[in-house]
């Protein structure tokens, strides 16, 4: 009973009415459900171990020797 | 600082500057843009290190930002009205306001923070993929937060509840980011003890880490309600701009200085000096706020039994003095500070000039 009043609840929270979706909703929905998918693809793509290589090796670029090629032309 | 005090102003919360500066800004800043777009053109690695990258997010972003909320008509040279009009006006107001914060004085100063902390530590940045992971999530992130500095006010309410979920959603991006600073320091922690210039950019991201936890805890509806309008913000915005921006900036100067002119500080206890009072001075200056903020809240809120207000708006301004007080002697002390950095930089680079001239007078003989 108590599953059942919750289930309820949580539909009647979550109802939308579809037909009265504007434009500017449409485009924000899909904005923000986008975002959403690309934070998620971006957690996964950063945090799977094969990639965990090539990413960290990237901190140690800050100490590679600083240079400034001075046979380039001065603009 | 001319055209306000005479009075010319868009009335717009950090865009009060009329049109014309607005015009004059968006130059500089384009120019400054594109002078950094074109040396990344021309770099000669193929991965931008992430510095760069929060860079690059600032600068486009603060055009976006800068530009969109500065639509204007003029009327006369000094006098333009904004394009938009009343909770639109107020919604792009905000969502420029949050973000010249987020995008300027976050994004632009973490960028300092993820070079100068392994720089002066001497050691790679504790995960890289953290730091990849705090740079999107802010990028995408930020821009939603602009709404919930307009709780119980005529914008839709679900803007302000949909802005506060994403600012508690930003805790942790933030605090991963102010992890990843200090833990930059795991197994040195002794490099504390030694280097000054260290301490002050580990304790900004402390500071980074409060602010970062306290701003989305007000921007919740139940807390915004006490806090808004209050002293609480101007406390939670000091602990940024004084304990996090002002800090790191300081430490990056300081590790600055030494490279510019290839010498020691002139004085490391100077520098340890001007640390302390700035951690002090912004503890006092903070704790003053937070203290006279909830306090003005619970006053203008509070009612008899017959539901008049106990307290007139001139009783909660009196009982604010003593930490105005407070604050005064707290940024004091900060801006004290200051001037013993200053004094510092400026002996140490006398000295250093002084040291080359010598070395160059020995070699010419």
């Amino acid at each position: 009973m108590t599953a059942l009043i919750i289930v309820n609840s949580l539909r009647e929270y979550f109802s939308t009415d579809w037909a009265a979706m504007t434009l500017h909703d449409w485009i924000g929905m899909i904005m923000t459900v986008s975002i959403f998918i690309i934070m998620l693809v971006a957690y996964v793509l950063v945090f799977h171990p094969k990639n965990k290589d090539r990413l960290e090796a990237q901190r140690y670029i800050l100490f590679e020797d600083e240079r400034i090629d001075d046979s380039e032309e001065k603009k | 600082m001319i055209t306000l005090p005479l009075g010319f102003t868009q009335g717009k919360e950090y865009a009060e500057l009329e049109w014309p500066i607005d015009l004059a800004i968006a130059v500089v800043w384009l120019a400054y843009s594109i002078n950094f777009f074109m040396t990344m053109m021309r770099r000669k690695t193929s991965h931008i290190y992430v510095s760069n990258w929060f860079f690059l997010g600032m600068m486009v972003m603060i055009t976006y930002l800068h530009v969109v909320n500065s639509l204007a008509i003029p009327v006369s040279l000094f006098k333009s009205y904004s394009v938009f009009s009343g909770v639109q006006d107020a919604m792009i107001q905000w969502w420029w306001g949050h973000n010249a914060v987020g995008f300027y004085l976050t994004a632009g100063f973490l960028g300092i923070m993820y070079y100068f902390i392994p720089k002066q530590a001497n050691r790679p940045i504790f995960s890289y993929r953290l730091s990849v992971i705090h740079f999107w999530a802010l990028m995408f992130g930020y821009v939603w937060l602009g709404a919930h500095h307009l709780q119980y006010t005529a914008l839709p309410d679900w803007t302000g509840s949909l802005a506060a979920a994403v600012s508690l959603a930003m805790i942790i991006p933030s605090w991963g980011g102010a992890i990843n600073g200090m833990m930059t320091l795991s197994g040195a922690w002794d490099k504390l003890r030694t280097d000054y210039v260290l301490r002050f950019l580990i304790m900004s991201l402390a500071f980074y880490a409060m602010s970062t936890f306290e701003g989305p805890v007000m921007s919740v509806k139940t807390v915004n309600a006490l806090s808004h309008y209050t002293d609480w913000t101007i406390g939670h915005v000091h602990s940024g701009a004084l304990g996090w921006v002002a800090m790191v900036a300081a430490g990056a100067l300081y590790h600055m200085v030494e490279r510019l002119w290839n010498t020691r500080m002139y004085s490391a206890k100077l520098v340890n000096t001007h640390f302390w009072m700035a951690t002090i001075g912004t503890v006092i200056y903070i704790t003053a706020m937070w203290v006279s903020g909830i306090m003005q809240g619970l006053m203008w809120r509070d009612y008899d039994a017959f539901g008049a207000l106990t307290y007139t708006f001139a009783e909660s301004v009196a009982a604010m003095h003593p930490y105005y007080v407070m604050r005064a002697i707290g940024g004091m002390v900060y801006w004290a500070g200051g001037a013993v950095m200053l004094y510092n930089v400026v002996m140490t680079i006398r000295t250093a000039s002084a040291r080359r001239g010598v070395s160059v007078a020995t070699a010419n003989a």
